[in-house]
């Protein structure tokens, strides 16, 4: 109580003045000091509170209220958890991995590994054994006797456990028990984190890492008068421990990542602020360095560790294979490249497939037109076209262009090397050369020349190029050697297209040659070695002849990399479009979800969409909260102070922080170019319930519980004051629970996919038009 | 008394003096005994020993600056230069002539985008109808020079290297040049109103007169010259009005500045549509403007409302207007139909002169003769010619062709008719087409109905699409697969029987195939060589809604009265018209996604990577490349500002004052200005798809020429001014060296390929010498043997 007693019992209680116009600017400052002074003196008592009250803000009623909305939200999630006892939605995907580490399958997906080796370990630990892939949505959990069950449990779980961490998110920043459980209600209650928690999918462990992430650091930042002690450093691992989950888990936890990083900079920018603190260098130091080790180098390793779990489990070749590179696949047991890959020697009679398209390298006599349509004119030479089939026409024979021993390793086509191509039936060498191809003026055109007639001999020289940039002398492998074949006069690529030619190349593909030699897609390997130089199969020319083939090494590290290069690549690539996808400035509003599952005969399905009271309660608070920022920065920027300073700070750090939360995991969403779902708005929206929170807190009361860091000797002291949302808070938050509860009910049908529903139904159910629902009644036409 | 009465008259009634926006009320009070010749000033002026430091800092942040030892007292509101500088001014406006008007006329063939900017002055000139990107005010201002000197409007500008015939095209270059020209004097001007010194102004001028890239797009007739004049206008007017608003606001130069500001910004919207960025650049700097005076708190609510009203309305409502205004002058000039219609909705074709149609009949009855059009494309009428499919039935081809022509007649029939349908409908009296009927649709002039099944269409080849084709013969009076049924989808409001019935042009409609299920589409695809081109009608059973909806276009019956009720399209006014050509624009813009052999992405332009190749022929090249020393300095100043700002950031942290400092809050100010405009017209593009070019980047490079002139005056301002000028000196020397040595790809001279490999500083320059002969000897012999 650091109140000074000449102000107490002149003002009556919650009536504070508002800024005083008619004051002369001069006492303006002491006027406020005066009166956060006799606000802090006010309501720094909870002696004259109703009981109910009291028992809501002491640690068992705290208890109370938790322990009944932790139950509540695993009911909720749990009801009917075995129903449909059938594929859902994108279970198709994250089924199917958890079977792949289960048989030890290597697979390739955009996102990092943890939630799926979490899905894996929950299905070994009920006793699936991997062998049902999940192919299709609506594929059968029963006749395929999976424990399905068992595995949807772990969303559940963790979907479930978030609602305490939200309550305690909003209890460690100081809010009320009703205000916390108000937060804690509009997820517990909200249709889509029900949907997305009772199925196997990612969400519900990314979401319940995320606000673990927010949750440790609000416990860290309570510690901040207390640096470097070991509660301080406990906080600031943990934060950094669940940063690393929710990030391994879905690849959009990286903006959990941004979000913390965002609010340490701000942090760090007030450490560095010698006027506000007035701290050295060397202290900045320290708090730099404790976090870059615990949020940047700790997290790192903990997301390492993951990939190295899931290197060590996927030992064996599978569908993912094809996804990296030869080095790589050659770690795998049981993969084909490992398996069937050869030295190509000179003089080897080859055929060469395009990565991408799959087509061979093709030649036959006929010429190419003199004028093609658009009137320009043609070399009138040899077509090379790209082919699909196998056949004698797709045989190539690699020439040397330096002296070659007669016999051993020497002969080995290695990467760098220039060679010539000679088409067998024909008997003529590849060639390219400044004249434009076909189909596309800007290529240029490829063809074949005579081999015996040596005019044009600099246009038949090719480099060939391993790629992922390997060693100078790599030899050259059947199979495993992805390469680039670029012409030496001109440096364009060998490259092809998915464009046919007309029929006088009897629509075959067009090969031309790509200026760009850096495309990606100029990628060729070499199918098979037909013949050796004398025309015969060529056996046990490895280098490593093993009797049984055993898979090489790589280290952890280059793998980690190859890999997330990929992901981040894929995760780019993932732009076609998709019924259901949605774009960003719907989500807030819930304008549209996703059909998950729909059964035909029983009329049921599932419809991803939130509690749309939820969803609208957090946007209107959002607006709210801007809108008390924006106004208190235009009164103090007309020097009036509104807000008691102990409630400006609460808003504008912690609510302030959420508000970073949900702006960081949203906004970035408007810049991607991939499909987007309304899925990827649940992290944001679980933000936008804790500033809903904290706007019903500002609006109800002006009270906070404050201070709540944790002081020191030499912090100053501050008037201590209890957060007091009286009566009417704990009114409107139970009649509000009973709205959410009921909405909730009335789209349960949706979430839960069962009862089946009548067309009417489905028309009462569908709130917005926006809605996509099946089975709908037609609208009777009034002819 | 009476000269510190006149200063008091001028006075507002406001608060006491103070420190912030009103400071200099304070001068006439504290200094009451000022020489007499201030009263030349506008503005008496503050002694530093007037002031206290907080004054001095305040004044300085707002572009005051330090007394200088020369004694010149500082510019207070507008401009003033001295008459000196009124010849500097002349002598440089004669260098930049010659530099960009210098062999104007070669070459006289067309050069890179004059195909585009050209070939729409000819529009302008023929009055035909075109659509492109950029708003009209360049091309019209291209089109006036064309028009006063007798461009007829005949020539094509088809292909780059066409030789011009008969066309004023030095005329049209003019333009551009002109404006290139005039954008010299204005680097200087703004630099000078910015209290620069006129050494460092000079150095403006000269890096931008000496700027190849600047120089080869203003010679030709192209819209970035334009562009950037108006850019650099408008920053000029800004500062002016800045200058007088510190000054004394609501004053009639006030107004002036502030309007003219408005206009040039109208201006730069209405000649490209990146000219948005000098929207937000003149934005930012008055919502920062507003801040400051909101933070006043002797600046009343209701003078800070007038401060922004006033802004509200030069600043958005003048440039809205005036580019609008442009929109009815492009409008008003092309009436008559031309190769942009078909962007452009069915009605805004009706307002076309040759697009024009007669009235037509309002009713749709059984036995109407009618025409289809497609709603939600523009691919005009439901059609069908003797020529059948080369796949599916092999039918005869149903598409949408876009022109008028009798083969878009369709009769409309009674499909539950007991006996001949055609003959049908006339022994009854007129039954309406309502929404439930079951019809047939007889095409013709080929006497075939409209006809589906299932067989998949030629190109659309999924299995909810069936082929629409044209079936029967002579005579043959159909089966279930002509059927189709009305589904009326939407009236118009103002027709109530539109809703109830099928009215010409007022209901939209589907066609559902009875049999099938599916309705009646079509959508932006077209039909290969052996459907000309035409636009692919299917019968799809997941019909996007809008693409099944079809409309008729002119109905007429036998048996209605001559006198019955007529329609026609309903004209749209200018606001309707000119918002559905922003959204054309708008597509066609993202559209543009293409790549283009030397386009370039942003990363690349301030290192200046690449060029584009703008014309080749006999061995001459024009090849857009800025000058590498101005360019490389500019850039280097936008890394200089960062990272000394950053510095000074994080310096001011750990609690040193530089900001204290009136040197450090004047340039900070300055520099903070030129590096937000170069920033709001550069880093923008990151976020484009399109394709980009180097010449997008000419608006941020002029910022970045005035922040490195500005850098300079920073740097040499504790030198004497004649040392300062020979500094300067130097650097303009360098500069024209340069643009010197790069030259012939700016005007297209002479050059050999030696000298062109010599030229080939950055790698990545990709102007191909091969073109070039070996020596110029070998050129002039060839022009001998010529003449």
């Amino acid at each position: 109580m650091a109140s000074t007693s000449s102000s107490k019992g002149k003002t009556t209680p919650r009536l504070r003045k508002q800024g005083q116009p008619e004051a002369p600017p001069s006492s303006y400052e002491y006027d406020q000091v005066q009166e956060d002074e006799h606000h802090a003196d006010v309501y720094s008592s909870p002696r004259d509170r109703s009981g109910i009250e009291k028992f809501f803000e002491s640690q068992q009623g705290s208890v109370v209220v938790v322990s009944a909305l932790t139950a509540l939200a695993f009911a909720l999630r749990f009801y009917k958890i075995s129903h449909p006892d059938q594929v859902v939605f994108d279970e198709v995907h994250f089924g199917k991995f958890a079977a792949y580490y289960i048989t030890h399958q290597y697979y390739f997906d955009v996102h990092p590994p943890l939630a799926k080796l979490l899905f894996g370990l929950a299905g070994w630990f009920v006793g699936f054994d991997g062998s049902f892939l999940f192919e299709n949505i609506g594929d059968s959990y029963i006749t395929n006797n999976v424990p399905y069950v068992g595995m949807r449990a772990l969303p559940a779980v963790l979907g479930s456990l978030t609602v305490p961490v939200v309550y305690a998110i909003m209890k460690e920043s100081g809010y009320s028990t009703i205000i916390a459980a108000f937060s804690a209600s509009l997820i517990l209650f909200d249709n889509a984190h029900v949907a997305q928690s009772r199925l196997i999918l990612l969400d519900a462990a990314l979401i319940f890492f995320m606000s673990l992430t927010i949750y440790s650091y609000i416990r860290f930042r309570k510690f901040r008068y207390l640096e470097f002690t070991f509660d301080w450093w406990v906080w600031l691992l943990a934060t950094g421990f669940f940063m690393a989950c929710t990030w391994a888990s879905k690849v959009n936890g990286i903006l959990t990542v941004f979000c913390i990083g965002a609010a340490v900079l701000f942090d760090l920018w007030d450490v560095l602020d010698v006027r506000k603190e007035g701290h050295t260098m060397d202290y900045f130091y320290s708090h730099f360095l404790a976090r870059a080790g615990g949020l940047i180098l700790w997290p790192f390793i903990v997301y390492l560790s993951f990939f190295w779990i899931h290197f060590r489990v996927l030992t064996q070749s599978g569908p993912g294979d094809s996804f990296m590179s030869p080095a790589f696949q050659e770690t795998l047991a049981g993969n084909e490249l490992l398996l069937q890959s050869h030295d190509i020697y000179y003089y080897d009679i080859i055929t060469m497939r395009h990565k991408d398209t799959k087509v061979f390298l093709h030649s036959h006599p006929d010429k190419y037109p003199l004028q093609y349509e658009d009137n320009r004119v043609s070399s009138q030479g040899q077509q090379v076209t790209g082919y699909g089939h196998n056949d004698t026409n797709n045989h190539w024979r690699i020439v040397p262009t330096k002296s070659l021993p007669e016999t051993g390793r020497g002969r080995i086509v290695r990467n760098n090397d220039v060679v010539q191509l000679l088409h067998m039936a024909t008997n003529t060498l590849l060639l390219t050369h400044d004249v434009a191809s076909p189909l596309m003026p800007t290529n240029q055109e490829f063809t074949t020349w005579p081999k015996d007639d040596y005019s044009r001999h600099n246009d038949t020289l090719f480099t060939i190029q391993l790629a992922w940039d390997a060693p100078e002398n790599e030899p050259f492998k059947s199979k495993s050697g992805y390469f680039k074949l670029i012409h030496v006069p001109t440096r364009v690529a060998l490259w092809t297209h998915p464009k046919t030619l007309p029929d006088w190349a009897y629509k075959q593909q067009e090969i031309n040659g790509n200026k760009n030699p850096s495309e990606r897609s100029a990628i060729w390997y070499i199918e098979d070695i037909i013949a050796d130089q004398y025309g015969e199969e060529p056996i046990g020319r490895d280098e490593d002849s093993r009797p049984v083939k055993t898979p090489k090494r790589m280290s952890f590290f280059k793998k980690f990399a190859e890999l997330q290069l990929l992901m981040f690549q894929h995760n780019a690539g993932l732009t076609a479009s998709h019924p259901y996808a949605s774009g960003p400035i719907n989500w807030p509003f819930l304008i549209s979800g996703i059909s998950f599952w729909t059964d035909n005969a029983t009329n049921k399905q599932i419809y991803l969409t939130g509690n749309i009271v939820s969803w609208w309660t957090c946007v209107v608070g959002l607006s709210i909260f801007v809108g008390i920022i924006g106004a208190d920065l235009i009164a103090r920027r007309r020097a009036l102070d509104p807000i008691p300073d102990a409630v400006r700070n609460r808003l504008w750090n912690n609510t302030g922080f959420f508000l970073i939360v949900w702006a960081v995991h949203y906004v970035p969403f408007f810049l991607m170019n991939r499909q987007l779902f309304i899925h990827h708005y649940l992290p944001s929206h679980l933000a936008s319930a804790l500033i809903a929170g904290s706007v019903l807190n500002f609006v109800l009361s002006d009270t906070i519980n404050f201070p709540i860091s944790y002081p020191t000797s030499k912090t100053r002291l501050r008037p201590s004051q209890y957060a007091d949302v009286g009566f009417k808070g704990l009114a409107t938050v139970i009649a509000y629970g009973l709205l959410l509860f009921m909405m909730f009910v009335y789209i349960a049908p949706l979430t839960y996919g069962t009862p089946g529903l009548t067309g009417e139904q489905v028309n009462s159910k569908r709130l917005l038009s926006s809605w996509t629902l099946h089975f709908a009644a037609k609208k009777t036409h009034d002819a | 008394m009476s000269f510190s009465g006149n200063v008091r008259a001028r006075r507002p009634a406001s608060p006491p003096a103070g420190l912030g926006h009103h400071h200099h009320h304070q001068a006439p009070l504290t200094s009451p005994g000022t020489v007499p010749t201030m009263s030349t000033q506008r503005f008496p002026h503050p002694k530093e020993d007037h002031l206290d430091a907080d004054a001095r800092r305040a004044a300085a942040s707002k572009g005051f600056g330090p007394v200088r030892a020369s004694g010149k007292y500082f510019a207070s509101g507008g401009l003033n230069l001295t008459q000196g500088e009124y010849k500097l001014l002349f002598v440089i406006v004669l260098v930049a002539c010659a530099v960009r008007l210098f062999r104007l006329s070669k070459p006289n063939s067309v050069v890179f985008d004059e195909v585009h900017f050209g070939k729409f002055a000819g529009k302008y000139i023929k009055t035909r109808y075109y659509v492109d990107v950029h708003p009209p005010l360049a091309k019209l201002l291209i089109t006036l020079a064309g028009w006063l000197f007798g461009y007829n409007g005949d020539f094509d500008f088809k292909d780059i290297g066409k030789v011009y015939e008969n066309v004023p095209y030095v005329a049209m270059r003019m333009l551009p040049a002109t404006l290139g020209v005039a954008t010299v004097p204005l680097s200087y001007l703004t630099l000078r109103a910015l209290d620069c010194r006129a050494s460092t102004s000079l150095l403006a001028a000269l890096f931008i007169t000496f700027e190849n890239g600047l120089v080869t797009q203003s010679r030709h007739i192209l819209l970035d010259s334009p562009l950037v004049f108006f850019t650099a206008l408008t920053v000029f007017f800004w500062v002016g009005f800045c200058n007088e608003d510190k000054h004394k606001p609501f004053t009639n130069s006030w107004w002036t500045w502030l309007t003219l500001s408005g206009l040039s910004l109208g201006a730069v919207l209405s000649c490209k549509w990146v000219g948005l960025f000098t929207v937000a650049t003149v934005g930012f700097s008055t919502v920062y403007q507003l801040w400051i005076l909101l933070g006043d708190i002797r600046v009343s609510p209701r003078l800070w409302i007038k401060h922004f009203v006033a802004r509200a309305i030069c600043l958005i409502a003048v440039p809205v207007i005036f580019y609008m205004m442009m929109f009815s002058i492009h409008f008003a000039i092309l009436q008559n139909s031309g190769d942009g219609d078909g962007f452009m909705s069915s009605e805004f074709q009706h307002t076309l002169g040759g697009r024009h149609m007669a009235d037509t009949y309002a009713d749709v009855a059984i036995g109407s003769k009618v025409t289809l059009r497609h709603w939600n494309t523009q691919g005009g009428y439901l059609h069908s010619h003797p020529h059948n499919y080369p796949t599916g039935s092999k039918q005869q081809q149903i598409t949408l062709y876009p022109h008028r022509d009798h083969n878009n007649d369709w009769l409309l029939l009674n499909a539950t008719a007991d006996g001949d349908p055609s003959e049908d409908y006339k022994e009854h009296p007129l039954v309406y087409l309502a929404n439930g009927h079951r019809i047939k649709l007889r095409h013709t002039a080929t006497e075939k109905h409209l006809h589906s099944h299932d067989h998949r269409p030629p190109v659309s080849e999924v299995d909810f699409q069936n082929e629409v084709s044209a079936y029967g013969l002579k005579g043959f009076v159909g089966d279930a697969n002509d059927d189709w049924i009305v589904e009326i989808y939407e009236g118009d409001r103002r027709d109530k029987k539109s809703k109830e019935r099928v009215r010409t042009l007022r209901t939209k409609f589907r066609l559902k195939h009875a049999l099938q299920g599916c309705y009646l589409f079509s959508h932006k695809v077209k039909l290969p060589e052996w459907g000309f081109e035409q636009q692919e009608v299917t019968c799809n059973k997941n019909a996007v809604k809008d693409n099944s909806l079809w409309f008729v276009e002119t109905a007429q019956h036998e048996m209605l009265p001559a006198d019955a009720e007529k329609v026609n399209y309903r004209s749209p006014g200018f606001l309707a018209k000119f918002w559905e050509l922003q959204k054309v624009m708008w597509t066609t813009n993202a559209g543009l996604t293409d790549r283009h052999t030397y386009d370039s992405r942003p990363e690349s332009w301030p290192l200046l990577r690449r060029g584009i190749n703008f014309w080749v022929k006999d061995h001459h090249q024009i090849y857009l490349i800025g000058n590498p020393f101005v360019w490389y300095l500019s850039t280097l100043a936008i890394g200089a500002y960062v990272a000394v700002r950053g510095f000074l950031i994080l310096r001011q942290k750990r609690g040193y004052r530089d900001f204290d400092n009136t040197k450090v809050t004047r340039y900070d100010a300055l520099c903070g200005f030129f590096f937000m405009g170069w920033a709001l017209h550069y880093l923008p593009f990151f976020l484009m798809q399109r394709q980009l070019f180097l010449h997008h980047y000419f608006p941020a490079l002029y910022f970045a020429i005035l922040l490195f002139c500005s850098v300079f005056d920073l740097i040499t301002s504790t030198l004497r001014p004649r040392i300062r000028l020979q500094i300067a000196l130097v650097f303009i020397a360098f500069a024209i060296w340069n643009f010197y040595h790069l030259s012939p790809l700016a005007y297209g001279l002479d050059w050999t390929r030696g000298q062109c490999e010599k030229a080939k500083w950055v790698k990545t320059w990709d102007f191909s010498c091969n073109d070039f002969y070996t020596d110029v000897s070998s050129l002039s012999d060839l022009l001998r043997e010529n003449c």
